[in-house]
């Protein structure tokens, strides 16, 4: 069940992702929703599921846009892992802690890909970088951030509510 | 199974981590059609993006038809003026190439631009983020479009084709920062090459690079696609110079393009096989 749900809600996002919201974009910049749903994933739920979401969105990114396999899924892969570490210490119902997970998050999925352009092509303009991508991205990834992580708490809520009756566990 | 994991935690985190490099390294520079697990995705995603952005555009379009009628007139009435004067200018075009068939015969050389066999196609999905600009288009092997085919619309060149799948490929216009497009300046025959600049991308513009710094490359020169690329055919418009700057080095100089072709709200393109060139007599 669990994983029938979170396999379609990750499409789901893909397909809208690539299609309707590249039309609330402002200026070029639109938050990386598929990276706030595996951060919130791997906050809610460990790192070991959150590695899991993070794998599957980063295939996603790689066979339909990247040139070479892998890059996206190690990204997604690494990022997903380190926050899932820190999921035992905090309370799942304050929205502070995932407002700062994600926006840290999309700082450095932002960032590694300035520093492959920049290792890669030498084509660094780290100023263009900071103030046009990475302050315009933060902002905005930390207020839709908001939503989505309420709409995954609940359905971790109601996914967990059913497994509990499933295996009887009280 | 929750044991197992907490026991080998690191051990399975590795080895994913070392699986997916590996794979990336042998997968790596490939520009070949998509593999059996690519095309299986491809076809669980494309049909649904393809209707996402159908209902898109189908409210686009309702929305536009509730636009006030007089406004509608008017578009019409330019409109109108405008075929008329393309009608003309197309007669006019039909002529010369009447005229350039019988002189290209009497002169026996080959048609510097032939027809090529053309299939359309729509743009289904983009690149989500401000790196890269690839994008989805909705047509793949079983409409024979393949790797390494280019991407046109009316006015220029869009870019080329990086992968296909049975349903769907996979592009890059020419201004993502990977893309780079021999080119030429039609007026004085200058070569560089065009690329694409994330810093440029947004605002649509391209940079082409290694002009030579004695080039007599001014501003407004069309750019077109030169004779050195084994991808690109020759004599495809690119766009115009807009600025040009000389190089830190001082021995070369690059210019700001602007694309013919507005790559920022495109929907429907034409793929075309350099290959039937070579076919046609």
């Amino acid at each position: 069940m669990r994983i029938i749900v979170t396999t379609v809600l990750v499409l789901i996002n893909f397909i809208l992702q690539t299609t309707l919201f590249q039309h609330l974009a402002i200026q070029s910049i639109f938050p990386n929703t598929a990276l706030i749903i595996a951060v919130s994933y791997a906050l809610l739920r460990g790192s070991k599921e959150g590695c899991i979401v993070g794998i599957l969105t980063g295939l996603l990114f790689d066979v339909f846009f990247g040139t070479a396999m892998g890059y996206y899924t190690l990204l997604f892969f690494a990022i997903s892992y380190f926050t899932g570490r820190s999921q035992k210490n905090f309370y799942r119902e304050n929205y502070l802690l995932p407002i700062i997970f994600c926006t840290m998050a999309a700082g450095m999925y932002e960032t590694f890909q300035f520093i492959t352009e920049l290792i890669l092509r030498k084509d660094g303009n780290i100023l263009f970088f900071i103030i046009k991508i990475l302050i315009p991205t933060i902002v905005y990834t930390a207020v839709v951030t908001v939503p989505i992580y309420r709409v995954l708490f609940g359905l971790n809520e109601w996914l967990e509510l059913k497994e509990k009756y499933k295996y009887r566990l009280f | 199974m929750i044991q197992f994991w907490e026991e080998h935690k690191k051990k399975i985190i590795a080895i994913v981590a070392i699986a997916i490099v590996a794979i990336a390294l042998f997968a790596g520079g490939k520009n070949l059609n998509a593999s059996a697990l690519e095309s299986v995705i491809g076809f669980v995603v494309t049909p649904f993006q393809d209707l996402t952005t159908g209902i898109e555009s189908w409210v686009d379009s309702t929305a536009d038809s509730a636009k006030d009628k007089t406004s509608l007139l008017e578009e019409n009435a330019q409109l109108k003026e405008d075929l008329a004067k393309l009608q003309d200018e197309n007669k006019r075009l039909e002529q010369y190439e009447n005229e350039n068939e019988t002189l290209s015969s009497l002169l026996k050389i080959s048609q510097k631009y032939p027809d090529y066999k053309s299939t359309g196609t729509k743009i289904i999905a983009k690149n989500p983020g401000v790196w890269y600009n690839t994008f989805t288009i909705n047509k793949g092997t079983d409409d024979a479009v393949s790797a390494n085919m280019i991407l046109i619309a009316p006015g220029g060149i869009v870019g080329k084709i990086l992968e296909s799948g049975a349903t769907y490929s996979k592009a890059q216009s020419i201004l993502d920062s990977r893309s780079a497009v021999p080119a030429m300046s039609i007026r004085t025959g200058d070569l560089g090459v065009v690329k694409g600049d994330y810093t440029l991308m947004n605002d649509g513009l391209c940079k082409m690079e290694y002009i030579d710094g004695e080039a007599q490359v001014a501003v407004g020169d069309e750019i077109v696609t030169s004779q050195l690329s084994d991808v690109y055919p020759e004599g495809l418009s690119i766009g115009k110079v807009t600025k040009i700057e000389t190089d830190t080095n001082g021995l070369t100089k690059y210019a700001i393009i602007e694309p013919f072709v507005d790559l920022k709200h495109l929907d429907t393109l034409l793929v075309i096989d350099k290959n039937t060139l070579e076919e046609a007599p």
